[in-house]
């Protein structure tokens, strides 16, 4: 059962190393992988952990009410994939958590006027349902 | 071994004609760079005993393809898949075969069609990139497909932390322009650029503008290096490898994962190191300038302004001509053309030999420079030569 979808961006491939971070995603959660050896969480999800080697590694779900803050961002004015075309410019951000300040998420922010974004600026995660199973996090302003 | 002392030296250097349209295939253009390298050191293609080349994507052709229509047929040839900083690790394998006996002369060269074929700078396919990089689902999604982008997301954050200005950044592209304009092979001679025009100009990606970003051009270069005994039966002035730190990386592949750092910190101390020099030893310089930032960014990893005075170190105006550090004195890849760093290098080895020498392109009596090379933040390399 294949259905058209009038979304052109690309969609977030799963692969073994990364799916439980996106399935979570298309539940509106946001779940990371953690080292069971030297407990640091590590993102993107990968087959061992970048800080300590050890391959042994599990997942902690961080729930739906997430916040950051913006690391460091771009605002893109041309688009250099499929679907952007439509949003010009976008907003492009690497976010800090606030719960793991170590963790850097990078997604977009939308609904969200470029002039206004800051480093430092306090944001919130949220889901866009994309097509009718999957599910994209996307940062928003946090406006408290 | 500890150094590099000297025992390997570039005796040849040459390249085709720059544009935008070549007409031609990557194995034209680089039979024509590699024709000119040794003509440059007075060599044969027999004389060749090893060849290696990279190249992104397959942009460029084999070095065995090279090889037969040069008429020569090496003992030893390497393509590799690379891109900035891939010169300085050809050159430091080429010394280390060299140095063990094993080969005597190595051409090493870079051709493709970056205009009139693949674009870097335009991105790259969505699909290839999210199952090539482990990584690229967690970028793509989001639009990040381009280098401008993914090195804006440093270059903004290391401006917020270190007061570097879009003005400092307009500094670095002003200074090559001017320079280009001193090299009729120059992209972009004929064409040089103020500060009222930089600052009116929108950007791509922010915070660059086209300025900010190299020229994708049709472009073959070519390097020949040998022994140093071998070099004497050269007849070009061999300029010596003093030192190098070949292709050193960032602590993650994903590197957007840590914008703080760039692999060309991690380079610099093996490149002194292995020379022996200070950077205020060095009098001319080919800085790996794919965008305006990544010059200051670099500036600073190799030690030739602290942290937060990079800036004003440019707008002083020591890279340009008759500065502390004399830099990209072709023009550089934002406005001589993009061989993917091997056209800065040609530069630096063309001004240790003051080839210029009577000209206002030469940098007076220098005898030692740095070449430096930056795959990105993920990946630098840098030289030390001397003449």
């Amino acid at each position: 059962m294949t259905k058209q979808t009038a979304y052109e961006k690309p969609i977030p491939l799963k692969t073994p190393d990364n799916h439980e971070y996106w399935d979570a995603a298309d539940r509106h959660e946001l779940k990371l992988q953690k080292c069971a050896a030297c407990r640091t969480f590590i993102h993107p999800p990968g087959p061992a952990c970048p800080t300590c080697g050890s391959p042994e590694t599990e997942w902690e779900l961080l729930g739906s009410d997430i916040s950051a803050t913006v690391y460091s961002y771009i605002v893109s004015y041309r688009p250099f994939l499929p679907g952007f075309q439509y949003e010009l410019p976008t907003v492009i951000t690497v976010a800090a958590l606030d719960a793991a300040p170590d963790v850097k998420i990078m997604a977009n922010i939308i609904e969200c006027d470029p002039e206004v974004v800051e480093i430092g600026m306090p944001l919130k995660m949220t889901w866009v349902d994309v097509t009718d199973d999957r599910a994209l996090p996307q940062w928003v302003l946090n406006r408290g | 071994m500890a150094t590099y002392s000297n025992q390997c030296a570039i005796v040849g250097v040459g390249e085709n004609q720059r544009s935008r349209k070549s007409g031609t295939t990557p194995l034209h253009m680089a039979l024509t760079a590699a024709r000119n390298a040794l003509e440059d050191a007075g060599l044969e293609a027999k004389d060749l005993d090893g060849i290696m080349n990279y190249s992104t994507g397959g942009d460029s052709c084999p070095s065995h393809e090279l090889a037969t229509y040069l008429g020569c047929h090496p003992k030893y040839v390497k393509d590799i898949s690379g891109g900035g900083s891939s010169t300085e690790l050809l050159i430091a394998d080429a010394v280390a075969l060299i140095e063990a006996g094993m080969l005597e002369t190595v051409l090493i060269y870079r051709s493709m069609n970056g205009s009139s074929g693949v674009q870097v700078g335009r991105g790259y396919d969505p699909n290839m990139l999210q199952e090539m990089l482990p990584g690229g689902s967690f970028i793509m999604p989001y639009g990040s497909a381009s280098p401008s982008q993914w090195f804006g997301m440093f270059a903004n954050r290391h401006m917020h932390e270190t007061g570097i200005t879009k003005e400092h950044l307009g500094h670095v592209c002003i200074s090559f322009y001017e320079h280009a304009q001193r090299n009729p092979n120059a992209f972009l001679n004929g064409k040089p650029l103020d500060m009222e025009t930089y600052l009116a100009t929108p950007d791509i990606s922010m915070p660059f503008n086209i300025h900010d970003c190299c020229v994708e051009l049709d472009e073959a270069n070519a390097i020949i290096v040998t022994s140093a005994a071998n070099a004497k039966n050269c007849k070009s002035k061999p300029v010596f490898i003093a030192g190098m730190a070949p292709r050193t990386t960032h602590s993650h592949v994903h590197y957007w994962t840590q914008v703080d750092e760039v692999a060309a910190d991690h380079a610099a101390a093996e490149l002194y190191k292995s020379a022996g020099v200070k950077p205020e030893d060095i009098q001319v310089a080919s800085i790996y300038d794919c965008f305006s930032w990544v010059v200051l960014r670099q500036l600073e990893s190799y030690g030739f302004a602290k942290r937060g005075e990079v800036g004003d170190f440019v707008a002083a105006g020591n890279i340009k001509m008759g500065g502390s550090l004399p830099s990209n004195t072709a023009g550089g890849m934002l406005s001589e053309g993009y061989t993917h760093g091997m056209n800065n290098v040609l530069e630096l080895v063309r001004q240790l030999r003051h080839d210029y020498k009577g000209t206002e392109r030469q940098v007076k009596d220098c005898e030692l420079g740095i070449a430096t090379g930056w795959a990105g933040p993920d990946i630098a390399g840098a030289m030390i030569l001397r003449n």
